[in-house]
């Protein structure tokens, strides 16, 4: 597989380039850091069921494995 | 003067670089930018990628039939492979078995309908990837914090390990009935998703791994070797028929196929593939077809094998109480018995390909997820020794993998309920934080979940949610229900 000139013909400037790199979102990805949310409202909520499963998944697995063993 | 194919990985590629970063501009005017330069400036995994992108932008802006098509077929590759890779060894014994237990009947458009279900929780992983350029794993771990990311990461990886024990069964079962011993089956195996991962950059890592993918496909020719009743297939459709009525061990079936459609590792591969792929919200709809041409794919081998031990294994009128009295072993000893040894060839060769093709996306899984969470780089365009953090997670549960299932008398069984149990546990929690992910309209912006989408979503991940509770409770409770 070889890049051939018909691949890039489209770039014939810097501010091609620029374009092709900006779009392509390729040097973006350090630039944008990502923010911690903000966890409010329902989506607490949603967090604590979360949590609740998974401690009575928890617990249940133990006992089960237990049982298993 | 070095050449660039020489300096990356598997880059075919050749051309000229100089040291201090000119390139052959030779041919170009002084108006023109020197490509050369340019892709040379850019890190290695990225300047692989823009040489992708700059292939696929080519195609787009030419309007010609060939040209459109070939965009087509450059922009498949994730979604195919994660569906795919979904009917892995596992998955293809769990057919097998209810296609023996149920015969042709209710698992037969069950299947049909996890077509939606598949692409409606694959689908925003793609969104995800084109909106943030990052994999699911660093995205929880920056969204919501150490806890939920260490979380995510060891439930993964741990169920990733465990997945991959599973798919050297497969692989060693498979190659077994080639007469290959299990010690040289579990190195062929490792052998070959090792060259896989290790030998290629992205581009032809993705494309090696849709010619093993298409192998998968070997269960689809296998139906008409079994003959089935057309009319009994058709009618299923028409009638959702369960032949024993609802029982436990149909619960317990039916649960354990809902949690072979939807893995958690399925969103961590899928989200970080299309990033390592390249791909920007300008190409969603044409991720989106790849995705439910693999969710089709995906449907019709699990239906193929449904029909295939539906018609050979199932017995009318036998009430049967425990899916292990139907293991592999017996199902191809029967297929055998039935239609001969070629189609039972077929069949392993099947298995194989299942646990290979399964091996490479979970390898890949970890090392991206470990990588995205660790900081670390994260590209399989990166060349081993650059990419070494990168690559190692990934082959270090592989061999891991590779050396459990050489282990005399390991419990294997009891390994499989903890790899799913695992699954049950993790999947709300993957489950909400894709949810909220895609919901999120601070890094979403317009390509967040609309309503339509958020209900249909919704349904399906509480439907999920508490079908993966139940059956976590039913693996270790096996009375309960």
């Amino acid at each position: 597989m070889e890049l051939k000139q018909d691949d890039y013909k489209f770039i014939k400037t810097e501010e091609d380039w620029n374009r092709f790199v900006k779009r392509e979102k390729l040097l973006e990805y350090a630039a944008k850091p990502v923010k911690r949310a903000k966890i409010k409202g329902w989506v607490k909520f949603a967090f604590v069921v979360i949590r609740i499963y998974i401690i009575i998944m928890v617990v249940l697995v133990f006992l089960g494995f237990l049982h298993v063993l | 003067m070095r050449w660039y194919a020489q300096t990356d990985k598997n880059v075919l590629m050749r051309i000229p670089i100089m040291e201090n970063g000119a390139g052959a501009s030779a041919a170009h005017n002084s108006q023109q930018v020197d490509i050369n330069k340019k892709l040379a400036e850019l890190p290695v995994d990225i300047r692989l990628r823009a040489i992708d992108r700059l292939r696929v932008t080519s195609l787009r802006n030419n309007k010609t039939h060939l040209a459109k098509f070939l965009l087509i077929l450059a922009l498949i590759g994730p979604g195919i492979l994660v569906m795919v890779a979904d009917n892995d060894a596992g998955g293809v014994i769990t057919y097998a078995q209810t296609g023996s237990i149920f015969g042709i009947g209710f698992f037969i458009p069950f299947m049909i309908l996890m077509i939606p279900v598949a692409y409606v929780v694959q689908e925003m992983t793609i969104r995800l990837a084109a909106v943030t350029r990052r994999g699911h794993a660093e995205m929880i771990w920056k969204r919501y914090g150490r806890f939920w990311g260490s979380f995510s990461l060891a439930d993964l990886v741990i169920a990733n390990s465990l997945t991959l024990v599973t798919e050297f069964i497969g692989i060693t079962f498979g190659l077994g009935i080639f007469g290959v011993k299990p010690v040289y089956a579990v190195l062929i195996g490792f052998a070959f998703v090792l060259f896989i991962t290790m030998s290629f950059r992205y581009h032809n890592w993705e494309r090696a791994s849709l010619v093993v993918a298409f192998f998968n496909l070997v269960f689809i020719p296998l139906v008409f070797f079994a003959k089935p009743d057309w009319g009994l297939v058709a009618s299923a459709f028409g009638t959702w028929k369960v032949p024993f009525g609802i029982t436990p061990l149909f619960i317990y079936v039916l649960l354990a196929n809902l949690g072979t459609t939807i893995a958690p590792w399925m969103l961590f591969f899928q989200q970080s593939s299309e990033v390592d792929k390249g791909t920007v919200p300008e190409d969603i709809k044409a991720a989106r077809r790849d995705t439910i041409v693999g969710a089709c794919i995906m449907a019709a081998v699990a239906i193929s094998i449904l029909i295939i031990t539906g018609t050979l294994v199932f017995q009318p009128g036998v009430s049967v109480t425990s899916a292990s009295s139907y293991n592999i072993q017996f199902i191809l000893s029967m297929i055998t018995h039935r239609i001969g040894m070629l189609p039972t060839k077929l069949f392993a060769l099947g298995l194989i390909d299942a646990g290979l093709i399964a091996a490479i996306a979970i390898t890949a899984s970890t090392s991206w997820a470990v990588g995205e969470a660790m900081g670390w780089p994260k590209s399989i365009n990166l060349p081993f020794l650059q990419g070494r953090k990168f690559y190692l997670p990934g082959l270090a549960s592989m061999a891991v993998a590779a050396v459990i299932v050489l282990i005399p008398h390991v419990p294997l069984g009891f390994l499989n309920l903890t790899v799913q149990v695992i699954a049950s546990i993790f999947m709300p929690a993957a489950m909400l934080f894709l949810l909220l992910l895609v919901n999120d309209r601070e890094i979403m912006g317009k390509y967040a979940n609309g309503k339509a989408n958020n209900a249909a979503a919704i349904v399906i991940m509480c439907m999920l949610i508490a079908m993966s509770g139940l059956y976590g409770v039913s693996l270790v409770f096996p009375g309960l229900i």
